[in-house]
């Protein structure tokens, strides 16, 4: 009994001190995205009031006043902050100003072009990613192995919006074989895919290449080799093993940058989403989506990061909470 | 001292000075292309007759030419020499929003670590908070906000850029102040504005190094995809992720206008990038 | 002298040390030995200040100025003024980015003595522990174990300290430099009549160049007696089996005749 409780308190300080962490990064999160808002230059009422009446350039000083008086707008900055948390933490993201529409609704209906877009990518990516990584480790050093390790290294200093531009260039206006701008068809999808997939490819290519690497050294492997384990076995049955935890949790780091690349690569091809969602409320400064958006991203990087780090704290065989998986930890302090 | 000349080992100077040698070697190796790069860099900036700015209608979306290496825009000027000085905006501004960010980064990633707990929590979960959000997500925002120029785009970049090397600092620099030379120095009684310059940040730098390196070229990234996006460096500026923006209208009858700025950016990258890997092997192989 | 009188030490409720109290005359090596865990490194850095140790009173060469803290917990500013500390593992005790000279003048830095002064001393100390004074140039990485630990002795031994501590000091090297790094510790502490205070798990070690052994066991004294007597007539069956233990791995051979260091040999 008083084993288990040993074993048991410093589990629950860390897991305590790291909700903390987390509740206070989120708190962090929400007043930075506020305060970016608020502190930016512009009449906030003069956008609304254009937004509301598109016809009019000027507009007389009481019907700005009133527009004040219903967004809050004269009340002191942590007023107005409690304010806007309150609403959002009640599932109240406000309207759209430009289209009065909900924020709630206007993302919704961008965000299914976006996590199709990132999903395909992915996936195209990874796949990539992984059949280039097995060839090459398959002889490190060779030729195969060095033209990988270049493609990826170019791939990494490659524009993406540069790459997206080409491919449109090259596939679209010049063979016409694919739409270039636009959404819709599945024939849509293939360049945008291609675009944002590859810059998949190019950042875990290497990650992948050295994960494996590492597990092909490692001294267990060693032992299976001369017990006569056949390298094909090995490869698959172990060293894909070892390396799945490590790569999961960089896969899953980088889904949060995806999600950056994906503005990008939307507004290049005219996709809906909210990558062109966000560029378009920045230019007609719509606020409330604004804020509702860089609230999001800022979320979703939280959210993923807390799973991996959960992640790798159940799976950790030194804090005891599993023990059947091995897995190496991966830094990722130093390579995000 | 009769047995200086005893002939133990220990009493030796090493008889391999090589390593010194290869490592300075290897450090003016490792500085030499980048060098050489800017060198010849320079020189085409003098040499080049054009000016960037300088249009010329009869000459208008030429193809390259032996006049026009690398043909020219829609506003007839020179985009051989235009890519000459876009590089002077895309990669010294990535140098300086980088530098900005990494000093700050340290600044606050020192006092994180050495100025007491309060200051610790404080500082790391303000630069987590910020560290949340995407990096070119936010300065797309704060760029757009702020209305497109280039000081903004700065702004955006270095206040998304500090984190990472506030984390570095902190992390590498507690770690340190625990080795046991600088308990020794603390015995000795340095004062701690000592201790750190002498002892802390000297041995924090090489992977700073590393990570500034990485930042630098990620800035150039940044830079010229904010200016694509027409968030940053504004036209008639020639900007490589301007000379896109522009050269993209163009892309059937000209394809040169955007071939040869995403070039220059690509280079500019892997050369930056070849040369961080170096120096982290080099770091690693020690 | 160094004389320390009932020292304790716990920390959130667990006790380290408990009632140490024990004299190092001048020119005299006490050699602390226990298993891991039994508080000999507690010990060293409570010495220095390092740890809220409290005591009943700490006298340094009999000296009313140095004389730390008659009572209660030290809280004044760390390091034992008049004494060096030599750690374990010299790489890690010196910073890997300055030359070892400039590593050694630190321990000066109290002083603030003239460039010229200061080299001439670091010179000097690094003669005295049979180094070239090249090395004075040299980075750590660019010497030998062997010689970064002789350096880690000069930066202790130029500051004129009347008492050296020493936590393991030859436990990272290899056995020829051990031998010969034991020699030259023993020459300067005859040279300059210092006191050594060295924790050790090497009973051969400690039969060679002992004149007091202390035992330390879960952070209490086990004994602590004269070399002579303690390798002759162990003071509690703990002792015994110590010096038992070391005779039977062969470090130790006939009652008090160690192998690998031959006593008052070499110096």
């Amino acid at each position: 009994m008083k084993l288990r409780q040993q074993r048991n308190a410093p589990m629950l300080y860390a897991v305590g001190s790291r909700l903390l962490a987390l509740l206070s990064v989120l708190f962090g999160v929400s007043l930075i995205s506020f305060a970016m808002i608020h502190l930016s230059p512009g009449d906030k009422a003069q956008a609304i009031a254009k937004a509301r009446y598109p016809e009019s350039q000027t507009f007389p000083t009481d019907i700005l006043n009133a527009i004040r008086v219903e967004f809050h707008l004269n009340d002191p900055f942590l007023v107005q902050y409690f304010h806007w948390l309150k609403n959002f933490l009640q599932g109240d993201f406000g309207r759209s100003f430009s289209s009065g529409a909900t924020v709630w609704e206007i993302f919704v209906g961008n965000i299914g072009e976006t996590a199709i877009l990132t999903v395909s990518a992915l996936l195209f990516g990874l796949v990539l990613a992984f059949l280039l990584a097995t060839v090459s480790v398959w002889r490190p050093g060779s030729f195969i192995d060095r033209f990988a390790v270049a493609l990826a290294s170019i791939g990494a200093a490659m524009p993406s919006y540069w790459l997206g531009l080409l491919l449109i260039m090259f596939f679209a206006a010049h063979l016409n074989w694919l739409p270039a701008y636009g959404t819709g068809s599945l024939s849509h999808l293939i360049l945008p895919t291609l675009t944002l997939g590859l810059w998949v490819t190019a950042s875990q290519t290497r990650l992948l290449r050295a994960f494996f690497l590492e597990a092909k050294s490692a001294p267990f492997v060693e032992t299976l080799r001369l017990r006569g384990v056949s390298e094909t076995e090995i490869f698959w049955r172990h060293i894909l093993r070892h390396s799945a935890i490590p790569a999961l949790n960089m896969i899953a780091l980088d889904v949060a940058s995806l999600l950056e690349g994906a503005v990008i690569v939307e507004i290049i091809f005219a996709r809906g989403g909210v990558g062109s969602l966000l560029a378009g409320s920045v230019l007609s400064r719509d606020y409330p989506v604004i804020l509702f958006l860089v609230v999001f991203f800022a979320l979703t990087y939280v959210a993923i990061n807390s799973l991996v780090e959960l992640l790798q704290d159940l799976l950790d065989p030194r804090k005891g909470w599993s023990s059947s998986i091995t897995c190496t930890s991966v830094n990722t302090e130093q390579t995000s | 001292m009769t047995s200086i000349e005893t002939g133990h080992d220990h009493l030796q100077p090493q008889s391999k000075p090589s390593r010194t040698t290869i490592n300075r070697r290897f450090k003016r190796s490792t500085l030499l292309m980048p060098l050489a790069v800017a060198a010849i860099w320079c020189s085409a900036l003098m040499l080049t007759p054009y000016d960037p700015n300088a249009t010329n209608f009869l000459l208008r979306l030429s193809p390259p030419s032996s006049e026009h290496w690398f043909g020219t825009d829609q506003l007839g000027r020179d985009v051989a020499t235009r890519v000459l000085y876009g590089g002077l905006w895309s990669i010294g501004l990535a140098l300086v929003i980088t530098s900005v960010g990494a000093v700050i980064g340290t600044i606050i990633g020192l006092t994180a670590g050495h100025f007491g707990r309060a200051a610790d929590v404080v500082l790391m979960r303000v630069s987590d908070s910020f560290f949340a959000f995407p990096e070119l997500i936010a300065a797309v925002t704060i760029a757009g906000l702020l209305g497109p120029s280039t000081s903004n785009m700065v702004f955006a970049l270095i206040a998304v850029s500090w984190m990472k090397y506030a984390r570095l600092v902190r992390s590498l620099s507690v770690s340190i102040s625990n080795k046991d030379y600088v308990l020794q120095a603390r015995l000795n009684g340095l004062p701690p504005a000592l201790i750190l310059s002498r002892h802390i940040l000297p041995n924090v730098l090489p992977n700073l190094l590393v990570l500034w390196t990485n930042g630098w070229s990620r800035s150039i990234l940044s830079i010229s995809g904010l200016s694509f996006l027409g968030f940053g460096v504004q036209p008639p500026n020639a900007e490589w992720g301007a000379m896109l923006l522009d050269g993209k209208t163009y892309m059937q009858t000209a394809p040169h206008l955007m071939i040869f700025p995403g070039l220059a950016i690509l280079f500019a990258v892997l050369a930056i990038n070849l040369t961080g890997d170096r120096l982290r092997d080099r770091l690693d192989g020690r | 002298m160094l004389n320390i009188q009932r020292l304790g030490l716990s920390i959130n409720g667990q006790t380290l040390l408990d009632d140490v109290s024990f004299t190092v005359e001048p020119g005299e090596t006490l050699c602390i030995v226990g298993e891991s865990g039994s508080g000999k490194t507690s010990l060293l850095k409570s010495i220095q200040g390092l740890m809220p140790a409290y005591f009943e009173g700490i006298s340094f060469q009999g000296d009313r100025q140095a004389e730390i803290r008659q009572k209660g917990q030290w809280r004044g500013p760390i390091g034992m003024p008049g004494s060096r500390w030599v750690m374990q593992d010299p790489i890690a005790a010196l910073n890997p980015k300055i030359p070892l000279g400039q590593s050694i003048s630190e321990s000066l830095y109290r002083r603030s003595m003239p460039k010229m002064d200061v080299d001439a001393a670091v010179r000097q100390a690094l003669l005295d522990v049979e180094l070239n004074p090249d090395v004075a140039t040299r980075l750590p990485s660019e010497v030998s174990m062997g010689q970064a630990q002789r350096a880690c002795l000069a930066r202790a031994l130029i500051a004129n300290p009347s008492l050296i501590l020493f936590d393991e000091p030859l436990s990272a090297l290899d056995a020829v430099v051990q031998k010969q790094i034991a020699a030259t510790m023993k020459r300067i502490q005859l040279k300059y009549e210092i006191m050594y205070l060295i924790v050790t798990h090497d009973l051969g070690f400690a039969s060679a160049y002992a004149d007091q052994v202390m035992v330390l066991k879960n952070g209490k004294v086990e004994a602590n007696q004269t070399a002579a007597d303690f390798f002759h007539d162990p003071a509690s069956p703990y002792c015994r089996d110590l010096v038992l233990a070391a005779r039977a791995l062969g470090s130790l051979s006939g009652p008090a005749i160690p192998s690998s260091y031959e006593r008052g040999a070499d110096v």
